[in-house]
């Protein structure tokens, strides 16, 4: 095949990293074709961190920062940003906690001012608390309200019996309900402090004067104790777990999880590389076999999930008409079991390869793209990876395919969950109208 | 100096061209990234299909990419994915749309194969009977999410006999009926060059290109075109509810009437009413802020009126989903919120927050390629014209506080309104 090359606006020697005295990792990345500037703080703190009776901490922690500070009062972060046109916004996962502003680049130092204020000094009012609580719960009802959200959540706790992975990221909501305000706020001193953090700028700026800008806004923040190690290991799966999850709907669904190890193991690419053979486009194996061939389901999706602790690897599928689950799963475990015997062809690799790369390019055109690719990448693993990221996919062969397929992809260590009929009829309806 | 003149400072030239037969093009160079954006848009959707075949545009967009004369459907799908690159096909109510993103090497490739899409499907009957079944699963599948469901029926009552009032990929029993012929019609009547805006967006070079682009489509031929017409959708006049129980954690609650068309001259100091009343950034618009930030009452709430603007007239929306004991309070805050930007006036601060907003978050549009592509599409369709990056900046800033009130008390209104619930209605206070 053709050599996978990086564009030179991808290379990482345009990546810059500083480490300031007390501990927090500056990345920069100047992109100049848009009067632009995308700001993020990345905390080592997620789902993964909780320990038990006390899941959702993370989450419901990433909705404080935005009560406001002493500084920052209630609601001004959200002014401040619509005053400058910006946008903000927030995320949490198994692993880290997340915040973004993106303004245009004569205005975003406000970003810092915030993003410093708040690593220490969030405002933990009792009643906004209890307001910020019955939202949270809201949001975790809108996830128990999808199918696959609810799926995907029993499938986790089933998969994971050790691990806190096995917890969803939102928490159990007997545990959001009991929360209080005082192991909020411990949590909080416990993990946000520059030492557990990195700030990521991408977009239209010097990088020269900036570093002194964060240095001013964050330099006199003394570094924290570092925060406890996760310490809990999955033992390994020895057979095959199965579930069921009753449901409304008439669409049977169904999810394949395997145990696979963390982003940047030696056998990680090979993964990668296996989940668009399988499922990537119109000519991957999957979709010719289960959508083209069998007209088994509507969709099918496979995927490596990286994260920092052994992780998932995922089948999903959504079945159709009167094809049954189990017709389904036959189907993927044969496909499988021809790749572990090595029938994969070098065509099928080399195009699996080609989307990667072309990934890699096309979607990191806006700042925002890329501050999450650098930012989560250095609080997975660290920046190294990404500049031997190609290169590690690139040197995937056929064989690391199968024998990451066979190795990984076997019946012992998966977890099949169906969500199934409840035999429920929904739907009364009740129509009016007075003109 | 303000964000917006920055983003100025590299405003994008377009170069429009009209080929012999008609077919508009619209280039716009971008080499910050090696990759090319493309996007055809044929100039008819699910507006036109006829009742009893409701289904059929998007029917056809889908099938598209499942054979040509020259192609399989698997040939297509192994060509694009082969470099990297991507290829859709999709509609909606007003267009179908023809996508592709590749690298700048492969843009030859990129308009071979989306020429070969536009003028030379052949809908093979195989792909035909496998995308009704497909279409038919997705029905299904979607019936279980309470949004959508609400969704659905919300545009039902809100449209009546208008063909928005239906859901653009048809009912099942359209769909089921749906023939192999019914795409062919379709593909004949409307898929035309002079009914096609073509926008690419990317690294090349303008004077390179155009040859490539007469040389795919510049022999297609051109024919005159008769659209169907229908009367003009009607805002209703009394109150109109529905109710649908489903057993969930929420309800949905969908809450509003008929908007305006983008090309409504009132369409900007709408949006800066969007921007206060349920839009902007984070919780700050009136009823975020009320029903989530101070109530407590939703993860999800909002409302907007020139979200869906188009060539039709779109909808005004407020939606939250609840807890089912709040449905009473999050009801009448919504109609609460709504009355209120219709009674009084907003304040001068108000105002200049929502202008600050729009004017400085205008430059996030047009951050990445696909963005101005579709954006060239909607320019030329709405008649926004190429100088609308900075005509833009001027109809916001022009926007007083009596516009608001004005255009406020003209398209909103809070007793006059459609609400649909759906979700668990057993447990609703």
């Amino acid at each position: 095949m053709s050599s996978l090359e990086i564009p030179s606006a991808f290379a990482m020697e345009d990546v810059g990293r500083t480490v300031l005295d007390n501990g927090l990792v500056v990345l920069t990345k100047e992109v100049h074709t848009s009067p632009i500037v995308t700001s993020m703080i990345w905390y080592r703190v997620g789902s993964r961190n909780e320990e038990l009776g006390q899941t959702g901490k993370s989450h419901f922690l990433e909705h404080m920062l935005f009560k406001g500070t002493e500084r920052f009062k209630k609601g001004e972060i959200d002014l401040i940003t619509l005053k400058n046109g910006g946008g903000n916004n927030a995320f949490t996962s198994h692993d880290f906690t997340a915040y973004y502003f993106n303004f245009a680049s004569d205005r975003w130092d406000v970003a810092l001012e915030i993003e410093s204020d708040r690593m220490v000094n969030c405002a933990f009012d009792p009643e906004e608390f209890e307001a910020e609580k019955k939202v949270v719960i809201e949001e975790l009802k809108t996830g128990l309200d999808s199918p696959w959200g609810l799926l995907l959540q029993e499938q986790e706790a089933s998969a994971f019996k050790v691990h806190p992975y096995r917890n969803p990221i939102v928490g159990w909501l007997q545990d959001v309900e009991r929360a209080t305000v005082e192991e909020q706020q411990a949590y909080y001193r416990r993990y946000y402090h520059p030492n557990n953090a990195t700030l990521v700028l991408a977009g239209d700026f010097e990088t020269n004067q900036i570093l002194t800008k964060v240095a001013r806004a964050f330099g006199l923040i003394p570094a924290g104790t570092p925060p406890p190690s996760m310490l809990l290991k999955e033992p390994p799966q020895r057979g095959e777990r199965r579930l069921i999850v009753r449901w409304r709907s008439k669409v049977p669904r169904l999810a394949i999880a395997y145990h696979a190890p963390q982003i940047a193991h030696v056998d990680s690419y090979a993964l990668q590389v296996l989940g668009v053979v399988l499922s990537e486009g119109k000519a991957s194996r999957l979709y010719q076999r289960l959508v083209e061939r069998e007209q088994s389901v509507t969709f099918v999706s496979a995927e490596y999930g990286e994260a920092k602790d052994p992780t998932l690897f995922h089948i999903r599928a959504e079945a159709r008409g009167d094809h049954s689950v189990e017709e389904i799963e036959t189907s993927i475990y044969h496909e499988l079991g021809r790749i572990a015997r090595g029938e994969v062809n070098q065509h099928e690799l080399d195009r699996a390869k080609h989307q990667m790369e072309a990934h890699f390019i096309l979607s990191r055109e806006r700042t925002l793209d890329q501050a999450i690719l650098l930012g989560q990448i250095e609080t997975l693993y660290g920046i190294d990876y990404i500049d031997s990221y190609l290169q590690r996919i690139n040197a995937v062969t056929t064989a690391d395919v199968a024998a990451a397929c066979s190795r990984y992809l076997n019946e012992d260590s998966r977890t099949v969950a169906l969500l199934l009929s409840d035999g429920s009829e929904q739907v009364e309806e009740n129509e009016s109208e007075a003109d | 100096m303000k964000p917006t003149e920055l983003g100025l400072r590299r405003a994008f030239d377009v170069h429009s061209h009209v080929l012999g037969n008609g077919l508009k093009v619209l280039l716009v160079e971008n080499p910050s990234i090696p990759t090319v954006s493309m996007n055809a848009s044929v100039l008819a959707g699910a507006r036109y299909d006829p009742e009893s075949k409701a289904g059929q545009a998007i029917m056809a967009s889908r099938l598209l990419d499942e054979g040509t004369e020259t192609r399989s459907s698997f040939e297509i799908a192994d060509a694009i994915e082969s470099v990297g690159g991507a290829i859709e096909a999709d509609g909606s109510f007003e267009r179908l749309v023809v996508s592709a993103g590749v690298l700048n090497k492969d843009i030859g490739l990129g308009l071979e194969l989306l020429s070969d899409l536009l003028i030379r499907p052949v809908f093979p009957q195989e792909y035909v009977d496998k995308e009704k079944e497909r279409t038919l699963a997705e029905i299904v599948s979607a019936q279980d999410r309470p949004q959508v469901v609400a969704g659905w029926a919300f545009n039902e009552l809100v449209y009546q006999d208008h063909p928005l009032h239906r859901p653009a990929h048809g009912y099942p029993e359209t769909v089921e009926r749906l023939e192999r012929n019914d795409l062919f019609e379709f593909h004949k009547k409307y898929f035309l060059p002079n009914n096609v805006i073509l926008s690419v967006v990317g690294d090349f070079r303008v004077s390179e290109l155009l040859p490539k682009i007469e040389d795919a489509l510049g022999s297609w031929r051109a024919r005159p075109i008769v659209f169907p017409t229908y009367p003009e959708p009607v805002r209703q006049s009394g109150k109109r509810t529905k109710f649908i129980q489903m057993p969930a954690q929420q309800l949905n609650i969908y809450l509003g009437h008929l908007g305006v068309k983008r090309t409504n001259p009132d369409y900007y100091a709408l949006q800066v009413l969007d921007t206060i009343l349920g839009g902007g950034a984070g919780f700050t618009a009136r009823i975020p802020q009320r029903l989530r930030d101070e109530l407590g009452l939703a993860y999800t709430t909002f409302a907007s009126i020139t979200m869906t603007a188009g060539l039709d007239p779109g909808r005004f929306v407020a939606f939250i989903g609840t807890s089912p004991e709040n449905m009473k309070l999050a009801t009448e805050g919504l109609v609460n919120e709504i009355r209120r930007i219709t009674e009084e006036p907003v304040t001068a601060q108000e105002l200049q927050d929502a202008k600050d907003y729009l004017t400085g978050s205008f430059v996030f549009a047009f951050e990445a390629s696909p963005q101005i592509a579709r954006f060239l599409i909607h320019a030329e369709v709405y008649g926004l014209g190429f100088d609308y990056v900075e005509k833009y900046l001027e109809y916001i800033r022009r926007v007083t506080i009596e516009d608001i009130s004005r255009v406020a008390k003209m398209y909103l209104d809070s007793e006059n309104y459609t609400l649909v619930v759906v979700g668990p209605l057993d447990g609703a206070q």
